[in-house]
């Protein structure tokens, strides 16, 4: 089928086109317009960037590029395919067979949601057997090309194949998936938030392994993301969406740089990162606008502090702000002035908040350890279980009005260590103190009891990375709340009790709070939801709230809102947080907000802890330096950096390395450090570290041979 | 899961069975009126007089009543250990061989109409999920509910009424045409065909919706998963993911359903045996009920016991060999 185009392409080489392409869905509210006639090309071989809110349609623009809306939503328009021989295939005129053809074998997609795109019951092999089969490509050189990938995705090919998905960790399969969304050599590669469910050192490395993939197989990559300062460094062009339509497209520098469109500026405001100085990141006002009510005018008229009555009337058309940079705003030459951010280069020294803990401590770990049993199924009966460390000797205490971010991967302990220090996993050795009382003698009442277990219960506190799943979805907001209030003050009167709720909610900006406190749990947006735990743990007036990764569920722009509501109730209850994140940039915001503590964490192991400037500013532990490396700031693409780690993937905790657990991995690792393991040394600044670099010139690790090849540093 | 954990469960096992056994003993003998009673009972209505109908009953049972129950336990235990389940006290043959003879008839009508109810309700629920929302689907969805809820003694009784008694297409009780030699001959299989398809038929019925909603409900939830969004957009057949992708994964939650089911299925042999009288272990057991026939009920009880557990601990056994999935059952982070 030969297309000619009515319009000159807005790239070189484009490979895919789209002319007014929308996708719409029919729903009893009206008809829901979840991409807006959006008209925009993607140039050959490059890498595209495409940021927005969650809801903003970014999922609808992916699924429109292959023609693959979910049911009963439906693509128009025209989206224009090139293949390499210069043909034009439009991709939404396309008869079934011709579609599945082109699918995988042309354009192939890797989707949000990757840690359930295996079938469970089927081992990764037959997963690539099954997609060669279905497009009668050779098995033999199709497995080939499997392996390559898979070794291309620093993995051992043969292992991952044999593998059930479940066997892999998360970071695998979605290398896997990478490499069985290639396997059929296409040339566009769509990703729809593709690691939004992996840590960020993960994110990372796998972005690293994309841009070599897209080198050596002249990939066309379209990466989506909500996740701004993630595709900064990777993406050649960035394309911002907001409210269903393209807002502001150019190449990564400039919409980093010189970004025109107030939302884009608001957006990268409101990004947690590690070089803005602290008061200068701000949650967006207002939200985004609902599919079925599409602001008239400019969409983002209602949020944007530039409105005019021109932006409430009339559609912004796109604005060359340069060759390669448009956007879609009438006042895009004030924005820079009227809306200035500081610059991330100027910022230089951060000085430390005093925070406002007490001396003696609320919770302290001893030598605390957690070790799991785990054997393997019956055929394993005779094997003897192995162990699992989870937690290993760790030390820590924490104060009264005091947080404590907890970092590190995925897999690294954070949470049980969490769970422990809550009384809520039971450690396996060393010991776990409430106000100087062991919690574990207070529970089975062993010897002389000071404090009884339910006062510990209620002192501790947690709220979930899924704030879905700790609400009971059948009770309304009220009675969730209200029944914590049951529970701790019998002598609360009814009419008292629901003032109190109300006046909460109000507090956490739910308001008007009586509509708010009749719903239940599925009419709340995730913020929404994350604030009704926060309020329900705090009603139980504790000392420490274990916070584990309670704002990673959420969109970017509104973790830096509830950190902030954290730290706001903090002030007024009186509490503690132990706050998990596997995120630097949000352990940074909170406790550095609140003058508090970064401890870091590696295979069950605090190797470096201390206040939160002098962590970020003067990081020891090698790991450390990783994880800011991991945690992506604002700049578009530096070049070729190299990972300052060996090895993707954490090793096993049933297994852990000898000597200092991170020698594996360590670009600094000598032959000392793989039969000794480093202590914790304390540096100035109540700023301790596990890890031999920092001790003296006359240690012995000076004189040990390093193990690292330096032509190794960024090998598995 | 450890060692430890197979011969913990091996132990429940063995103590589940233990324990029901001394229950069921104790239960029994605190049952108004006993075999003597009975017995005596059934002498007094063929008109003897009732001192005359207690002496016969007493030298032709060969029961001790006057004995006190914990001897009577140990003595019953103690035989079970040897294989000794006692002599029956209305039929005067040992309890073992009753059992032996009546169980496969029992185990041949049971497992025929689970396998019958599982493998047309999978089949039915898998169409009925890719139809979901169609005509088919919704009448389907009533016409199974309504037959779940249906108890499958009364549709033996109406398949007996109608079948048998009206229309006169099947027999109305036996396990075969006692005229005929038993045999490996095809007119003997077909003999017992015959006898048995209106049990099979009051079972499969009544069952096979249950198997039908279920494998529905699992194969939606399957068709919404991510993988098979993937599966679809991978250019990857229909057919393959009906059988690769949707079936396994729909009937797996479905399998410990089934185990348990075998074990329970035991239970309702003893009303649809009465019904038609159908001698397999259920009639025997039915009998022995009426008769207060201690010994037997205590071994069909067990041989139940034995059953239900046994299929519950096989079910919890193999399902980690089945679903590769079901080791892993940890909680890892998910950051
Ligand atoms: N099946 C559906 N039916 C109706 N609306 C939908 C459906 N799926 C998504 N939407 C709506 O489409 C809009 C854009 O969704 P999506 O593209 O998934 O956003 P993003 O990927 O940017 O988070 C949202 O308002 C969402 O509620
Ligand atoms: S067009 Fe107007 S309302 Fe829209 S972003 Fe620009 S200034 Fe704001
Ligand atoms: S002790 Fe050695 S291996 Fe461990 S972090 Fe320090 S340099 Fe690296
Ligand atoms: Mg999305």
């Amino acid at each position: 089928m030969k297309i000619v185009s009515e319009r000159s392409a807005s790239v070189e080489d484009p490979v895919l086109e789209l002319y007014d392409t929308s996708v719409t869905f029919s729903m009893d509210r009206g008809t829901s317009r979840v991409l807006n006639d959006v008209t925009f090309d993607i140039q050959r071989e490059e890498i595209l960037g495409v940021v927005g809110e969650s809801g903003s349609g970014k999922s609808m623009f992916a699924s429109a590029l292959l023609d693959a809306v979910v049911d009963p939503g439906v693509a128009q328009g025209r989206i224009i395919y090139r293949t390499d021989a210069g043909e034009q295939v439009d991709m939404l005129d396309l008869s079934r067979e011709e579609l599945r053809r082109l699918r995988w074998e042309e354009i192939s997609m890797v989707f949000q949601g990757a840690q359930s795109s295996f079938n469970p019951t089927m081992k990764i092999r037959e997963h690539f057997e099954l997609v060669l089969e279905s497009h009668d490509t050779p098995k033999g050189q199709g497995m080939e090309h499997a392996h390559e990938l898979i070794s291309d995705l620093y993995m051992d090919p043969e292992r991952v194949l044999d593998s059930y998905p479940h066997e892999l960790s998360g970071g695998m399969k979605q290398r896997a998936l990478i490499a069985l969304s290639l396997v059929l050599e296409p040339n566009v590669l769509v990703m729809d938030e593709p690691t939004a469910a992996l840590d960020l050192l993960m994110q990372r490395s796998i972005l690293g392994l994309l841009e070599n993939l897209q080198e050596k197989y002249n990939l066309t990559v379209i990466f989506i993301t909500h996740d701004l300062p993630l595709v900064a460094g990777l993406a050649d062009r960035l394309a911002v969406m907001y409210a269903f339509e393209f807002i502001e497209i150019g190449t990564a520098e400039e919409v980093l740089n010189q970004p025109a469109h107030p939302y884009t500026r608001a957006l990268l405001q409101a990004v947690p990162n590690l070089d803005a100085p602290l008061s200068e990141m701000s949650p967006i006002e207002g939200s985004a606008p609902d599919p079925v009510n599409i602001p008239s005018g400019c969409t983002y008229h209602p949020r944007c502090p530039l409105a005019t009555e021109e932006c409430r009337s009339e559609e912004p058309h796109f604005h060359d702000t340069t060759e390669s940079h448009k956007t879609a705003c009438f006042h895009w030459e004030q924005s820079a002035e009227a809306l200035p951010f500081a610059d991330a280069n100027e910022y230089s020294e951060q000085t430390a908040i005093q925070g406002s803990q007490s001396e003696d401590p609320v919770v302290s770990l001893e030598g605390t350890e957690v070790h799991f049993e785990d054997g393997g199924g019956i055929l394993n009966i005779f094997n003897e279980p192995e162990t699992v460390y989870a937690v290993d000797g760790v030390d820590l205490d924490i104060y009264e009005n005091d947080v404590v971010a907890l970092v590190g991967e995925s897999g690294c302990g954070k949470t049980t260590l969490g769970k422990t220090a809550i009384g809520v996993q039971r450690s396996t050795g060393g010991g776990v103190s409430y106000r100087g009382q062991d919690i574990w003698d207070a529970r089975d009442k062993n010897g002389d009891v000071d404090i009884p277990f339910a006062d510990i219960r209620r002192a501790l506190q947690i709220i979930h990375q899924d704030p879905g799943s700790s609400l009971n979805p059948n009770r309304k907001v009220q009675t969730i709340l209200a029944s914590p209030l049951k529970r701790w003050h019998k002598d609360m009167g009814g009419d008292e009790r629901l003032h109190r709720i109300h006046a909460l909610l109000d507090l956490v900006g739910m308001s008007p709070p009586q509509d708010y406190a009749q719903r239940y749990p599925h009419q709340l947006s995730g913020g929404e939801k994350q604030r009704v735990a926060l309020i329900r743990a705090l009603l139980m007036n504790p000392d420490l709230i274990l916070a584990d990764e309670a704002v990673s569920a959420l969109d970017v722009s509104l973790r830096v809102e509830m950190m902030d509501l954290m730290l706001e109730l903090q002030n007024l209850f009186n509490t503690s947080y132990l706050f998990i994140s596997h995120d630097l940039a949000n352990a940074r915001y909170l406790a550095g907000n609140a003058g508090g503590r970064i401890g870091v964490m590696y295979l069950g192991q605090i190797v470096e802890i201390g206040p939160v400037e002098e962590i970020l500013q003067n990081p020891q532990h090698p790991y450390t330096k990783v994880l800011m490396w991991a945690t992506a700031d604002l700049e578009a693409d530096e070049g070729d950096e190299e990972m300052p780690i060996r090895g993707i993937d954490i090793p096993d905790a049933k297994n852990p390395p000898s000597g200092c657990r991170f020698h594996t991995r360590c670009p600094e690792a000598r032959e000392i450090c793989t039969e000794r393991e480093p202590g914790q040394f304390e540096t100035e600044n109540e700023h301790e570290t596990a890890c031999f670099l920092v001790c003296d010139d006359d240690h012995p690790y000076w004189e040990s041979d390093p193990i690292v090849d330096e032509t190794e540093t960024g090998e598995p | 899961m450890s060692k430890n954990y197979y011969l913990k469960r091996i132990g429940m096992v063995f103590v589940t069975i233990y324990l029901v056994t001394t229950f069921t003993f104790v239960l029994i003998r605190y049952m108004p009126g006993g075999p003597m009673d009975y017995m005596v009972a059934q002498l007094i209505q063929q008109g003897l007089p009732e001192a005359r109908a207690r002496q016969i009953a007493s030298t032709y049972l060969k029961v001790n009543p006057d004995q006190p129950i914990h001897v009577a336990y140990v003595d019953y235990m103690s035989g079970i250990l040897v294989g000794d389940l006692g002599i029956s006290t209305w039929y005067d043959r040992p309890v073992l061989e009753i059992i032996i003879s009546a169980l496969p008839w029992t185990v041949f009508v049971m497992t025929v109409s689970l396998i019958l109810s599982f493998a047309f309700g999978i089949a039915l629920g898998a169409w009925m999920a890719y139809r979901e929302g169609s005509r088919f689907d919704s009448v389907a969805t009533i016409v199974t509910t309504f037959l779940t809820s249906v108890p499958y003694y009364l549709a033996a009784i109406a398949l007996l009424a109608v079948f048998s008694f009206r229309l006169g297409w099947f027999p109305t009780g036996g396990r075969y045409n006692p005229d005929m030699a038993a045999g490996m001959t095809p007119e003997f299989f077909r003999s017992v065909l015959y006898h048995g398809i209106l049990p099979i038929a009051s079972f499969t019925l009544t069952a096979f919706g249950g198997w039908a909603l279920g494998m529905r409900g699992n194969s939606i939830q399957v068709l919404g998963e991510d993988y098979l969004r993937v599966a679809r957009l991978a250019g990857i057949p229909e057919r393959d993911i009906v059988i690769k992708y949707v079936t396994p994964n729909a009937i797996l939650p479905l399998y410990t359903n089934l185990m348990i089911a075998i074990g329970f299925i035991f239970g309702g042999s003893i009303i649809l045996e009465q019904i038609f009288n159908y001698p397999g272990l259920g009639y025997y057991l039915f009998k022995s009920i009426e008769t207060r026939d201690y010994p037997l009920m205590m071994g069909g009880f067990i041989v139940i016991t034995i059953a239900v557990a046994i299929s519950i601990f096989i079910a919890d056994m193999t399902y980690s060999l089945i679903d590769p999935q079901a080791e892993a059952g940890d909680s890892r982070e998910t950051y």
